[in-house]
């Protein structure tokens, strides 16, 4: 079962994020192993996987590029993995745009100035969003191989984010 | 007794369930009583705090509570005190000396505590003691068997320590039905009693830990969006600033175990009285250490900015800003800090709530939790959704943490990875699991390491065990495995890195049980022994100073009454004829007591014991 069909829902990349939401809730309460507490074991189990499912599901589907990077695998394209993500060909010039931006980073790590990575955070993701943008209309359009590039690069700006997360709770512990 | 009719329920056959808070520094039982949440006696004299302190005397008696720790000053290395702060860790973790005066048993592994009386004991045994402590209190109301209990956990505690926590439940004989965690609980108790809705933060300063959770209660749902803390930052702390600052006074570099034992107390004392007063004075060695209440603020200062960044992280994980966070709820016995309750009001920017008694908040939700798992009736009515507090990872080349389920997932959730097997013919695999945001295995927390095997032998590359990692709606690990391409299931054998195995925990259990009955009348003579020293102190001090109020033969009666006690609490090993002889001594006493009660304040005493003055 996918994770669309779990909530009784079309892929798509468009959401109602609230009616999910709520829609997850009354799900959970029909299906959370606490309901089931008093029962045999193998009534408990099912519970606990129907509820990871669904869990699984909600985390996926409310966030946008998750949504995205989703409805592109059903569309018969993994990016989850580096191993997968390297069969996508991504422009060359874009390569070595991210490559620069690295580096900056890096630089900036290593004077320990969480300021200037939020700086280049704040670029990063008005880019990110500009070309999640751009893939979830090449999907809603099903055009496949666009979408993949355009995620491709959604995938290198989101590492680029975590990054700076990461340093800053480096800084912080 | 009160709860008589219950245990002839038919609806309950497994006897009534209770919650429990396992704190630091205090812990309580609480029970649904018709339909009302509601804290137990849980001590000697019926107080529902427990403070959370178990001696273990030289006969190999083990004393709980209150009377615990009176004797903690006089047997600083064999009375345990804050044991919570040890779950789940072994030697290595501790900056020991900080934790108090203890002596450990050497070795690897879980912490072991030397004390007097037998073998080393783990803090999950200290902490059994306390829960098995709670389930006789809440038998004895009950007047029937407590077997099932949910127990409250810090939400930021991580695997190790709630596999502690639940292994300490079933060493008390009590089923754990749910660890839930502290501020849930406390959301649920606020939830339900005073009609909360909305996005809210519980923030929760304990005697050990620190713990802060936003969460969304919508339709009976309460789920938690985010967690955060420091399972190692309490109360305790702010005494720990306190008795720095003696020591630095004074000049005491190398400061005796008596020193920290008899500093921490008048420390915590004086913390207690800065809530009302604006400066307290106490007396060290002879001479007076005065504290002002800005003095105080400005040392614990730091520890406040820790919580902070905590809280920040926590709402940014939740995906949200400090102003959409309508409410905070104030939980924990440190919250009554007044510098406390300042930095949070400013830090959301809006007064915090604290209309339900924040020691016993924690309980009451536990118990609510307990009577929705066990009553059929209220199963409807609401469910609670929690997360994971830290990241789960695997370590891969190079000592590298790769994550596999990170932080602040909703639970239960399970997660698989393929693993390729790199040589021909390979048969075995090792796995290592961690617990923490840091890159590098060596910052986190080793949780387990395991060892696949039956692999059946191929090329290189050719195996590939498939391993699903679970985390189950207490927030504990479980980890099974499959062969993808045979589809042989694989053996695993999981050693816990910090913890004892299930074989430990089963002896343990064995032993308990044989000794079941053993321990309750050693605890019930230690108990009494307790209270007869006491009551020799007492005496022989007043003899002392207010001995001229007796006759000579009056004196030589009680004198002797007092040397015939001192002997019987010597040899005597049945608790109820100890007992006796207190009650005796006592009474003699009463017209003694009553003259210097009209010495004191001029007035007839009635009542009175001797203990009193």
């Amino acid at each position: 079962m996918t994770h669309f069909e779990l909530f009784s829902l079309e892929p798509s990349v468009d959401l109602d994020v609230a009616a999910l939401e709520a829609q997850h809730r009354k799900l959970a309460m029909e299906s959370h192993p606490d309901r089931v507490s008093g029962s045999d074991p193998h009534t408990r189990r099912l519970a606990a996987e129907k509820s990871a499912a669904l869990n699984d599901a909600i985390k996926v589907l409310k966030d946008p590029v998750r949504r995205a990077f989703y409805v592109l695998e059903l569309k018969g394209v993994k990016l989850d993995s580096d191993q997968a993500a390297a069969k996508v060909k991504m422009p060359m010039d874009f390569l070595e745009e991210i490559m620069e931006q690295r580096e900056a980073l890096e630089a900036v790590k290593a004077t320990r100035k969480l300021e200037s990575a939020h700086a280049m955070a704040v670029q990063i993701r008005l880019a990110r969003d500009r070309t999640l943008e751009l893939a979830q209309q090449a999907l809603r359009r099903d055009e496949v191989e666009t979408a993949s590039t355009a995620l491709g690069r959604v995938r290198y700006y989101t590492r680029f984010l975590e990054e700076v997360d990461a340093f800053e709770e480096e800084l912080q512990s | 007794m009160k709860g008589y009719l219950q245990i002839h329920d038919p609806l309950k056959p497994k006897g009534s369930v209770v919650g429990i808070d396992l704190g630091t520094t205090n812990s309580l039982v609480a029970a649904v009583i018709d339909g009302k949440p509601t804290c137990l006696p849980a001590d000697e004299g019926d107080g529902k705090l427990l403070p959370s302190v178990v001696h273990y005397a030289e006969n190999g008696s083990v004393v709980v509570g209150k009377y615990a720790a009176q004797l903690l000053p006089h047997f600083p290395t064999d009375t345990i005190k804050s044991v919570k702060r040890f779950m789940g860790k072994s030697l290595g973790d501790l900056e020991t000396k900080k934790l108090g005066a203890y002596q450990f048993a050497t070795g690897k592994g879980v912490v072991r505590f030397q004390v007097k009386g037998g073998q080393p004991v783990t803090p999950i045994e200290v902490s059994g003691e306390i829960l098995r402590q709670l389930k006789r209190k809440a038998e004895s109301y009950f007047a029937g068997k407590v077997e099932q209990a949910v127990i409250t956990v810090p939400a930021y505690f991580d695997d190790a320590q709630r596999q502690a926590t639940r292994d300490a439940g079933r060493l008390a004989g009590l089923e754990v039905l749910r660890l839930l965690n502290e501020p849930t609980a406390a959301a649920l108790a606020y939830g339900l009693d005073k009609g909360v809705q909305g996005l809210y933060a519980v923030y929760d300063l304990g005697g050990g830990t620190f713990d802060i959770s936003i969460l969304e209660l919508v339709d009976g749902v309460f789920q938690v969006k985010s967690v955060g803390g420091d399972s190692a930052l309490g109360g305790d702390d702010f005494d720990r600033a306190i008795v720095q600052k003696v020591l630095e006074a004074r000049g005491i570099t190398e400061p005796s175990h008596a020193q920290v034992a008899s500093l921490l107390q008048l420390a915590c004392g004086a913390k207690e009285r800065l809530t009302d007063e604006d400066s307290v004075s106490f007396d060290f060695e002879g001479a007076p250490f005065v504290v002002s209440r800005a003095d105080f603020n400005a040392w614990i200062q730091p520890l406040l900015a820790k919580t902070g960044q905590s809280v920040r992280r926590a709402i940014k994980d939740a995906g949200l800003t400090v102003d959409q966070v309508k409410g905070v709820v104030l939980v924990g016995g440190s919250t009554r800090v007044p510098a406390v309750r300042a930095f949070v009001a400013e830090l959301f920017g809006k007064p915090a709530l604290f209309d339900i008694d924040p020691d016993q908040v924690v309980a009451l939700g536990a118990a609510i939790q307990a009577d929705l798992l066990t009553n059929e009736s209220r199963k409807d009515e609401v469910l609670l959704l929690d997360v994971i507090p830290l990241s789960l990872g695997l370590e891969t080349m190079g000592g590298v943490a790769e994550k596999l389920i990170p932080r602040n997932s909703a639970i239960p959730i399970a997660q698989a990875q393929v693993f390729t097997t790199f040589q021909d013919g390979q048969t075995g695999m090792d796995i290592h699991v961690v617990q923490g945001e840091r890159e590098l295995v060596a910052d986190n927390r080793s949780l387990a390491r395991f060892r696949l095997t039956g692999i059946p032998p191929m090329a290189a590359g050719m195996g590939r065990v498939q391993v699903i990692f679970k985390v189950d709606a207490d927030g504990i690990l479980s980890v099974a495995a499959k062969e993808e391409t045979t589809g042989v299931e694989q053996k695993i054998t999981v050693k816990p890195s910090h913890g004892l195995t299930d074989e430990e925990i089963e002896q343990m259990l064995l032993d308990s049980i044989d000794h079941a009955e053993d321990d309750m009348q050693r605890r019930m003579l230690a108990e009494q022994r307790v209270e007869a020293e006491r009551l020799l102190m007492d005496g022989a001090k007043q003899l002392k100073e207010n001995g001229d109020l007796l006759s000579a033969d009056e004196r030589k009666a009680f004198e002797l009454q007092l040397a015939r006690l001192t002997e019987i609490t010597k040899t005597e090993t049945n608790h109820e004829v100890l007992k006796a002889a207190i009650t005796e001594v006592d009474e003699l006493a009463r017209p003694f007591v009553g003259r210097i009660m009209d010495r004191a304040i001029g007035k007839a005493a009635v009542g009175h014991r001797m203990e009193d003055f």
